[in-house]
């Protein structure tokens, strides 16, 4: 741009050194110059970057295959072989040659008879489906429950005493008590898993919304006259998606280790699920030859729980805003 | 600090008493009555009106309802003096119809619909089941009375029941003179040895406080908790004597009676309680002591289920600090390095694989080191308390430094650090005084709490190796409906539970005098 009003030249000084005046202009004036955030692309972007993230995911899209879809396409029919002596037990080569080649048999057969690699994935869609309805009943109610929880100075005594009590009440009889009053089936032990289980769910929320509550940007946003809905909604929950997603990664695993926990010790659903059959097979675990199906359905739930583990956790991870640079 | 902690206890015991309400609630009137006899060989060999009366009279040993028969009624009035033995055994002879009874019974029957009436029972009649002209088996007429036992009575029962302290009047029976004798010479070891005890008469317990050379060396008797009785797992065994009583092999040794017969057995004299009548009705008693306190325990090899689960848990416990702490350390202090790699690996492992097939793990791969994989009272080698102590052990690591390692990376990242590096001072410093210091705070809070959860016992590794602890109690009292040690284990666990959380916080106020719990929030 000349410059009009001086002559620089008289100076000593060249044009580029000077300031310059800019016109004033509207338009310009509305751009923002920051560049374009999306919170979930960034999520993403940020999940992808690491390659490990894309190995395990195809893991568990192979994982979840098995389980939901290769039960359904197969007629699997636990007690078919049930009369044949000579069907029980079987190591993979000796399922083989009983059986011939077919993926039913590469685990070898159970204790009537059953293709263990079928049982197993029958099993681990019992389990995972129980698991991801009680993590997905006990989370919305605990987090909602608990966003409220941190904010009610009255709430938080009265649902502190109630944690107080219901924390000491022994959860393995609260289970059983309740799997027979009603029926040892499917429905009930969802229902036993998340009377109380949302409880311990809300704590922690209330735990960790309390500890937002009071910063200082949301006491200024109080200062400002926002309504606590708004703060609760657009101050606190994206802090919290990552806590959130955290914690499902930790609470889906524990549904599956605890149908494991309770089968073992008899009070598990009457559904063949993985930890019935963990259950059912621990005498096999060192008889020789039987190792496969006591070692599959352990492996199986080990590798579903893990791979949900991790994948949950680098999203939390990555859910995390300030991994986003 | 002590008014804090008082407050805290005070309001800790209401909850640990609403807890065994509402367990009490659940099993009592949740769970359906008859679900008891369902392992009962007794019940299933009954039949008719013997089995109607069976169950009444087993559902008041288990606190369901109260029960008497007629006859129970009858018995009392001859013991009040208002009948005669005569009329007693003639008015408690019951018809095998209602039509047939005698004007005598009837009178009597009144006044027992009348007691009952007005006492809140309900009196039940069956008549005889008769085959072809002949009572058929266990189908006696039977006349009996029941009423259900509220919660809150039976509530109040069980916490009033708790703390029994012994008594100069606790026997009912004629005992002589009643009182307590002090002696610096124990009779049981012979009168000699110097050895203080204190003995009653018409107390419950003979020696109420005595010393041998065992831990604690001073032993009492006077005040005993009883968290209730048990039904069908140790059947009639209060649940304090079935957790804390030894198990094995007798040991015998020479004993000498207060009679002055001396014999090899493992009787303990200073366990010794008073059984009336015991003398007259048994020879063995009767050769052996000089009073009716003959009911003894006896001297076992083993530890008791408690103690098993106590020396593996505590064992245990401690492992799993000393090497959690600089694990978790190292890890943080190579954060994103090959060993925080390996750690969070192993992290990943324990928090995702269910307890059960880990444990399982342990032991195969714990058989393939050649280390025994049972447990044997018996046997004397230490070798088989490893694998349940590192079963137990592997976990709590995994949990310990992953929470460390979090609180030190936190802690690493904080401004007061930062500060502190560029005020000059060394690394070494700055991680002892300033990092380890406040990452160690949390970690101090759970102390308590897992030291009194190792008197809990674990169940799957007790019951993976076969070791004889109290792990497995609770579970099994529920499998096999005993009420009362449900109740009992439940009270255990709750004290156990909020007493370490009280003291997790006592403990962290000490270490850190920046907690203050007696000045109030903001």
């Amino acid at each position: 741009m000349e410059n009009e009003l001086f002559d620089l030249e008289k100076y000593g000084l060249s044009n580029e050194e000077l300031f310059s005046r800019v016109d004033h202009s509207e338009t310009e004036s509305e751009k923002i110059t920051a560049p374009r955030y999306s919170y979930w692309k960034s999520v993403f972007r940020v999940f992808f970057r690491n390659k490990v993230n894309i190995i395990l995911l195809c893991v568990l899209l192979i994982v979840l295959l098995l389980t939901y879809v290769y039960p359904s396409l197969i007629n699997y029919d636990p007690y078919a072989n049930l009369m044949d002596g000579t069907a029980k037990h079987l190591t993979p080569s000796a399922a083989f040659a009983r059986f011939g080649r077919s993926i039913h048999w590469i685990l070898g057969s159970g204790g009537s008879g059953e293709p263990t690699f079928d049982a197993v994935w029958y099993g681990a869609r019992i389990s995972l489906t129980l698991a991801l309805i009680c993590a997905g009943i006990n989370m919305t109610i605990g987090v909602l429950l608990g966003a409220v929880w941190g904010f009610s100075k009255r709430l938080d005594m009265i649902m502190n005493e109630v944690v107080n009590i219901i924390g000491n009440i022994p959860y393995t009889l609260l289970i059983s008590v309740l799997v027979l009053v009603l029926s040892p089936s499917f429905w009930t032990m969802v229902f036993a898993l998340t009377v109380t289980g949302w409880l311990f769910i809300a704590y922690f929320i209330r735990t960790q919304v309390i500890i937002i509550r009071d910063r200082d940007y949301n006491l200024a946003s109080r200062c400002l006259g926002t309504p606590i809905t708004r703060i609760a909604t657009k101050n606190i929950l994206p802090f919290m998606t990552s806590v959130i997603v955290t914690q499902i990664a930790i609470e889906i695993p524990s549904y599956i280790s605890y149908e494991v926990f309770l089968a073992y010790i008899g009070m598990g659903i009457k559904d063949m699920s993985l930890g019935r059959i963990i259950g059912a097979a621990q005498s096999a675990m060192l008889t020789p030859g039987w190792g496969y199906e006591f070692w599959s359905p352990v492996l199986v739930s080990a590798v579903l729980t893990i791979v949900l583990y991790v994948v949950g956790q680098n999203l939390g991870d990555a859910s995390d805003p300030r991994t986003h640079m | 600090m002590t008014k804090y902690v008082l407050r805290r206890f005070l309001h800790a015991l209401i909850s640990v008493v609403i807890v065994v309400a509402i367990v009490m609630l659940m099993i009592y009137s949740m769970l359906d009555r008859k679900l008891i006899f369902a392992n009962d060989p007794m019940y299933t060999k009954m039949s008719n009106n013997q089995q109607v009366v069976y169950k009444y009279r087993k559902w008041q040993d288990y606190g369901y309802v109260y029960y008497f028969t007629y006859a129970d009624y009858l018995s009392g009035l001859m013991q009040s003096g208002e009948i005669d033995e005569e009329t007693y055994k003639k008015a408690a002879t019951i018809a095998r119809k209602a039509d047939k009874d005698s004007d005598l019974f009837k009178e009597y029957a009144a006044k027992f619909e009348q007691y009952c009436a007005e006492n809140g029972y309900t009196t039940q009649r069956l008549d005889a089941i008769v085959n072809r002209n002949k009572i058929a088996s266990g189908g006696q007429p039977q006349y009996f009375a029941y009423k259900d036992r509220p919660l809150w009575q039976r509530l109040v029962n069980y916490f009033t029941g708790i703390i029994k302290v012994d008594n100069i009047h606790a026997v009912k029976e004629d005992v002589g003179e009643r009182g307590l004798t002090f002696t610096l010479h124990d009779p049981v070891y012979g009168g000699k040895k110097f050895s203080p005890a204190i003995i009653g008469n018409g107390t419950k317990n003979k020696y109420l406080l005595y010393c041998d050379n065992e831990f604690p060396f001073i032993h009492q008797n006077l005040v005993s908790i009883n968290l209730g009785v048990s039904y069908s797992i140790n059947q009639g065994i209060e649940i304090t004597t079935t957790m804390t009583k030894s198990q094995g092999s007798y040991v015998l040794r020479e004993i000498t009676y207060p009679t002055g017969l001396t014999e090899l057995s493992a009787d303990d004299l200073h366990s010794a309680v008073y059984q009336p009548g015991s003398r007259e009705l048994n020879v063995v008693a009767a050769e052996r002591f000089t009073d009716d306190y003959t009911s003894v325990q006896t001297v076992k090899s083993g530890l008791s289920k408690m103690g098993y689960s106590f020396t593996i848990g505590i064992i245990a416990t401690l492992l799993a600090y000393l090497l959690a702490i600089p694990l978790g350390i190292w890890m943080a202090l190579k954060k994103e390095k090959l060993v925080d790699r390996i750690g969070t690996a192993y992290i990943v492992f324990i928090m995702a694989v269910p307890s059960v097939a880990y444990i399982l793990i342990f032991k195969a791969i714990g058989a393939m080191t050649g280390l025994p994989t049972t447990f044997d009272i018996e046997s004397k080698s230490k070798l088989m308390f490893i694998l349940p102590i590192v079963s137990l052990a592997l976990p709590s690591i995994a949990g310990l430094m992953r929470w460390l390692r979090r609180f030190m990376i936190d802690q690493m990242n904080s401004d007061y650090v930062k500060f502190a590096r560029s005020g000059g001072l060394s690394e070494g410093e700055i991680f002892t005084k300033h990092i380890f210091k406040n990452a160690a705070i949390p970690i101090i809070h759970g102390i308590p709490g897992s030291l009194l959860g190792a008197l809990t016992g674990a169940f799957i590794t007790e019951r993976v190796y076969v070791v004889p602890g109290i792990g497995g109690l609770l579970i099994n009292a529920i499998g096999a409906y005993d009420n009362g040690v449900i109740v009992g284990v439940t009270l255990f666990y709750g004290v156990l539970s909020v007493v370490s959380m009280i003291l997790g916080d006592v403990l962290m106020a000490m270490v850190d005098p920046r907690i203050n719990f007696t000045s109030k929030a903001r």
